[in-house]
């Protein structure tokens, strides 16, 4: 075995250009408690890549309005996609037969981000020092980690949850359908809160002002 | 007796307090005193800016000794700066000279030797050659008139295949090109201006709008039985409120409602060319309440160089654009002080000033250029024309008095490129958002960057390259004594 901070980024490497034996490590051999370590910095990266991109990202490529930047939404704009994805995948593969539990489907969603840390994050310096007709390479790479991304996905819940390529495909679909379905629900459980709160601070006020 | 005194005090601390209160809401925002002008950022807030027209007189009917006018609706400046006014309510057109003296007025005109009258006019348009059109709405016709106020034809009830057998013809705008077309704005009629030949007759319509179509009425359409349907409002395309031609023959015409496009340039056939490259679309405020609504668009007037100007009846507002479409400058609004309307219906420009009619209280504001105004409306006539250096010098002064107005450092920034200082010149297009010419300048800056230290750059990427290839060599050199060893 290699030194174990040499693993810590030689793993993810690994895993993004061989998949199958990546995740099939990620499910079987590995210590649990590094890789997860390992997703959870993976994740942490990618909020800071999030927010330098969107302060410092060239003028050309850049339209977000600094006025209005706020990082810790910039980093809510990572975790709850992530998270949303990782819960709705567990209700749905717990029903389905799945064989992954709720920390593996994490780890592997989070590995799965990986291409889209490592090809946004150059860029963020790239972007300074191109031209417009050079955005095309911005955002063709761009693209091209989507697909990365969404690519590592699929290996990594057919690994974890032990599925047919069919079966996945199904699945994550059905994945972003029960996002959706979560998403509603807070929205809606938020929308409630708010009202309910409201109402008691309106009932305080009246009581306050009548006495 | 003491409750009647504390009362009376109570009042008048009330009162106090409620003017305190008042005066503090009513107080302007910009920080000069004067009218609270405004622009409209790149990112679409509301910026302060200095006003580039000043309220400075008011004309009545009265003030000119021609009797009050009653309910005005149209107005026109020629070339001359020569004044018509449209009185409808007095079925009368008055004219005045350039400092705003009587000339005359015309009520009535001769045709076959009989005095005939005018029936509620609503249009008016003065050609170059100084012909007076009248859409005589009323009476159903539109009058052609000389210089001298007599009869040279009159154009009634269009006959066409085009149009409907009981089709009504009430025109409400006209506009008459070099050709001596007649482009007319008819109430009730969708399918864009009709258009007349020189002899009169009917020829075709221009420039309708197209129908705007909300997705979820359209649904319940779908879902409507035959009766229902009958009842809902119908898909029909948003009527135009006005036209106005430009010196090149192209008409200008605004639409009341927030549709797409509520201002369009519209050439010969009917296209509707306005260039919209600015920070957003021409169509008056960007930012309003619900309750207030968009602005409804109810006269355009072209100046030179493809400036055009729109007015907003809503809020009383006039919005001035470039021929590119960027926002110059907003002035006016609703109110009781001067420079603002009860119920603005026509903006004409005359030189320097802008006449802004009011059709309730049936007075003319005269609205003098500033200087800030003077300055931002000369950069944009020197960069029409061609003159870069000029314009640059003017933008420059201009952004001086108004360093919100982001438009003008592109101006800076072009001329700097041609003064080849890319470095400087990619600042001033960042900071007007032009990331095309921003791309340009940073190009050209990269270039010369790249020449300059070429010979370093490249011996370092050289020198980094042989390092990093010695140390895979030497690592691989390493890892086989190791193993060798550990055999």
């Amino acid at each position: 075995m290699q030194a174990p901070s040499k693993q810590l980024y030689q793993y993810p490497l690994h895993l993004i250009f061989h998949p199958f034996d990546g995740y099939w490590e990620l499910k079987y051999e590995r210590n649990q408690r590094t890789t997860l370590l390992i997703a959870c910095m993976i994740m942490l990266l990618l909020m800071v890549t999030k927010i330098l991109h969107a302060q410092y990202s060239g003028f050309l490529i850049n339209f977000n309005n600094p006025k209005y930047l706020n990082s810790l939404l910039e980093v809510l704009y990572v975790m709850i996609p992530v998270l949303f994805w990782c819960v709705a995948n567990w209700s749905l593969t717990t029903l389905m037969d799945g064989e992954g539990k709720f920390s593996e489907i994490f780890m592997s969603t989070c590995f799965a981000l990986v291409p889209l840390l490592l090809i946004h994050f150059p860029w963020i310096w790239l972007s300074l020092v191109i031209s417009a007709q050079e955005t095309a390479f911005y955002y063709f790479s761009n693209a091209l980690a989507v697909a990365w991304t969404v690519y590592l996905l699929f290996v990594g819940n057919m690994t974890v949850h032990q599925y047919t390529p069919a079966k996945t495909v199904l699945t994550m679909l059905l994945t972003l359908v029960a996002m959706a379905f979560m998403a509603f629900l807070c929205l809606l459980f938020f929308s409630l809160v708010q009202q309910i709160v409201s109402f008691v601070v309106t009932i305080y006020q009246e009581i306050v002002l009548r006495g | 007796m003491r409750k009647s005194t504390w009362n009376k005090q109570g009042w008048i601390i009330m009162g106090m307090v409620c003017l305190l209160w008042f005066s503090q809401q009513a107080a302007p925002v910009s920080a000069d005193g004067k009218q609270d002008a405004y622009q409209y950022s790149y990112w679409g807030d509301s910026v302060p800016a200095p006003a580039a027209y000043e309220a400075t007189s008011i004309i009545t009917g009265k003030k000119v000794n021609a009797g009050a006018f009653k309910e005005p609706s149209d107005m026109h400046v020629t070339a001359d700066q020569r004044v018509f006014v449209l009185d409808s309510g007095n079925g009368r057109i008055v004219e005045m000279d350039r400092n705003l003296k009587l000339v005359r007025t015309i009520d009535s005109f001769e045709r076959d030797g009989k005095e005939e009258q005018f029936n509620n006019p609503q249009g008016l348009y003065v050609s170059d050659k100084g012909d007076l059109l009248i859409a005589d709405t009323d009476n159903q016709r539109v009058v052609h008139l000389n210089e001298q106020g007599q009869l040279v034809k009159v154009v009634a009830e269009p006959k066409s295949d085009l149009l409907q057998a009981d089709f009504q013809f009430k025109p409400v705008r006209v506009v008459m090109d070099k050709g001596d077309r007649i482009y007319v704005m008819a109430a009730g009629v969708f399918d864009g201006f009709m258009e007349f030949s020189a002899d009169g007759t009917f020829s075709s319509f221009i420039g309708a709008n197209r129908v705007q179509v909300d997705p979820v009425e359209y649904l319940w359409k779908r879902f409507a039985t035959r009766e229902q349907r009958s009842q809902m409002v119908m898909f029909t395309p948003t009527e135009f409120t006005n036209l106005d031609m430009d010196e090149e023959g192209f008409i200008y015409a605004t639409s009341g409602d927030r549709g797409k496009d509520p201002i369009k340039k519209l050439n010969a056939q009917g296209t509707d060319i306005l260039r919209r490259q600015g920070y957003h679309y021409p169509q008056g405020d960007l930012m309003y309440t619900n309750e207030a609504g968009p602005s409804r668009l109810i006269d355009v007037d072209v100046g030179d160089s493809d400036m055009y100007s729109v007015l907003d009846s809503n809020r009383g507002r006039i919005f001035t654009y470039n021929g590119d479409g960027y926002l110059l400058h907003i002035f006016g609004g609703i109110g009781n002080r001067l420079g603002q309307f009860n119920t603005p219906v026509a903006l004409e420009r005359a030189g320097d000033r802008m006449l802004v009619l009011d059709k309730a209280l049936g007075e003319i504001t005269v609205f003098e250029i500033t200087e800030y105004g003077r300055t931002l409306h000369e950069a944009v006539r020197s960069y029409y024309n061609g003159d870069e250096d000029q314009s640059s010098v003017l933008f420059a002064k201009a952004a001086e008095m108004n360093a919100n107005l982001e438009y003008a450092y592109a101006g800076i920034g072009k001329s700097l490129l041609r003064q080849k200082d890319y470095a400087e010149s990619a600042q001033y297009f960042k900071r007007s958002m032009e990331r095309q010419g921003y791309s340009k300048a940073f190009l050209l800056f990269r270039k010369e960057l790249m020449r300059e230290h070429f010979s370093w750059m490249m011996s370092g990427l050289f020198l980094a390259v042989a390092a990093f290839v010695t140390v895979v060599i030497v690592r691989r050199q390493k890892r086989r004594t190791t193993n060798a060893s550990a055999k």
